[in-house]
């Protein structure tokens, strides 16, 4: 999986939950979108369950599974959660970890 | 001294500041004067159970204050307002406050008095009530009544300070209000944030020079994810308490890089038997000790007993089995021993699911997902998670004409409206079938 194509899926899982919770700025939203600390998009649960959301796309489109939010992640100097294309980065370095 | 004589001696000084302003001491007595004269204007025959509707504020404060000074019930509800319906059924609230920052409103619920004996009990001790929610079982949540005059009295002792605390644990959670009543009774400021968000609550730390931060290990995690911790000046931070859930060592350690200039003290505390004051052997130790005369403790097959003079007398709606006769409470935290009379929380015994120090039963969420149409059958479970501790995982057996995306959106959207944030769940899996019996979808 490219950078891209992580950007494709993160921004396509931002846009569908932003419906689901009637955000409609949550569905327009790019690479440098903030998503969790200061003016982001998204609580700690909402946060929690677009990381859920992907790693179940994931899962579906690559068969492959992969845990977004494991502890390095937590201890990143810059954490991945912050905008939507560190969290693309983020999942596309992990997916390809997890394929042979 | 009881804590609202104390006040005289405060008056000029910031007792709760948030977006009001900064409310004095004085204005504070003057605030629980005035609830007082409304209850009473009621001209009440006896104690009434009355529920105080909103979150850390000086109007709240002062009627919590006012309630037990006149030997009600008060009943704190915050949250998801789709949850208090229910609960002031439970406890039969004859009027609700609402409170909002210096103004509220009082308005009639019900005409009956709360006949309930825990009820009776303390208003023949001629002492007042506090009841607040835990999660039960069955799903329903369980009323939990204390002797509202005992827990104040146990703050009288505290020594007086000015140093800035920080209210993030809730105004209907044990922990929130033992952070109010401990700063009341110290003459310290307490500092309400505009919301929970880490970003929020960084800047009013930033802002008003916050020195204590009573949080739980979920919060302070996600302090850091956020980046507000090198972003903003938080400097001020000398004490920072944690408790609610278990704090993972990699966690303490890297809040320890992040703030080194803070203490790290471990609180523990349950809804039944109140917060207790602890020690850690160190500074980098998740173990704790504990240091209070008025608490008993030990460890029946790895399940921490307590016995304190704080505990609650007992719920009012559901068996107080796990109370045993001669008054232990069986907390249901798994705990082991470490050295020299320390212990360490591993987890829970049973269901419980505690989401950033936030607990709920199963039941709770699988009775709001069974109601979604399209959904068979449900069971809802913990699972860990590195940004909150733990999260709500459901699994659902769907309908089978049901399109899984949608249903997947109207599950968790169901929760949202009717149950607390923490609640709602953030995976929702879909499977041929759930073991076990729990509720069973009446179709």
């Amino acid at each position: 999986m490219t950078q891209e194509e992580a950007l494709r899926l993160v921004l396509r899982r931002l846009a569908a939950l932003g419906r689901e919770l009637g955000r409609p700025e949550l569905e327009t939203a790019d690479a440098t979108t903030r998503l969790f600390g200061e003016n982001a998009s998204l609580d700690s649960i909402g946060l929690v369950t677009l990381i859920a959301d992907l790693e179940e796309d994931v899962r579906v489109a690559v068969g492959v599974t992969v845990n977004l939010a494991d502890e390095k992640a937590m201890s990143r100097l810059t954490s991945p959660f912050r905008r939507a294309d560190l969290l693309a980065a983020h999942l596309a370095e992990l997916v390809r970890a997890a394929r042979p | 001294m009881s804590i609202l004589s104390r006040f005289a001696a405060y008056s000029d000084k910031p007792a709760l500041i948030g977006v009001w302003g900064a409310c004095t001491y004085g204005r504070l007595a003057g605030l629980v004067e005035e609830a007082g004269r409304a209850l009473a204007d009621l001209r009440l025959p006896g104690p009434a159970a009355v529920a105080v509707v909103g979150g850390h504020g000086p109007a709240a404060a002062a009627w919590l204050l006012a309630l037990e000074a006149t030997g009600h019930f008060a009943v704190p509800l915050s949250g998801n307002p789709a949850e208090h319906p229910a609960r002031l059924a439970q406890v039969n609230a004859q009027w609700v406050v609402t409170a909002d920052g210096l103004s509220w409103s009082l308005l009639p619920r019900i005409d009956e008095a709360s006949a309930h004996p825990l009820f009776l009990r303390l208003k023949e001790r001629g002492s007042a009530g506090l009841v607040l929610f835990t999660s039960g079982t069955s799903g329903r949540p369980k009323a939990m009544v204390q002797d509202f005059r005992r827990l104040l009295a146990s703050y009288e002792g505290r020594h007086a300070s000015r140093l800035p605390v920080l209210a993030l644990l809730g105004f209907d959670h044990i922990g929130g209000l033992n952070t109010l009543f401990g700063c009341l009774a110290s003459g310290s400021p307490l500092v309400v944030s505009a919301s929970l968000t880490p970003s929020d609550v960084a800047a009013a730390i930033a802002l008003h020079r916050v020195a204590v931060l009573p949080a739980s290990p979920t919060f302070l995690n996600l302090l850091l994810v956020s980046g507000e911790a090198e972003t903003r000046d938080l400097s001020s931070l000398r004490v920072i308490t944690y408790g609610t859930e278990p704090m993972p060592e990699s966690l303490l350690a890297r809040l320890r890089a992040a703030f080194p200039r803070a203490r790290f003290i471990q609180t523990f505390g349950t809804s039944e038997t109140g917060i207790t004051r602890a020690e850690s052997p160190s500074q980098d130790s998740t173990f704790i000790r504990f240091d209070d005369p008025a608490l008993e403790w030990k460890v029946v097959d790895d399940e921490l007993w307590l016995r304190s003079r704080t505990q609650i007398d007992g719920y009012l709606d559901a068996d107080n089995s796990r109370f045993t006769p001669d008054g232990w409470f069986r907390t249901g935290d798994r705990v082991e021993l470490g050295p020299e009379g320390t212990l360490r929380v591993l987890g829970r015994m049973g269901e419980l699911i505690n989401v950033g120090g936030e607990k709920l039963m199963p039941a709770e969420v699988e009775s709001v997902v069974l109601a979604v149409k399209g959904v068979r059958d449900c069971r809802v479970r913990g699972e860990p998670h590195a940004l909150t501790g733990q999260t709500v995982v459901a699994d659902v057996v769907a309908a089978s004409s049901a399109d899984q995306e949608a249903l997947r959106a109207a599950v968790r959207n169901a929760c949202r409206a009717r149950l607390a944030r923490h609640k709602v769940p953030t995976r929702v899996t879909f499977v041929p079938a759930v073991s076990g019996e729990r509720l069973k979808k009446v179709r």
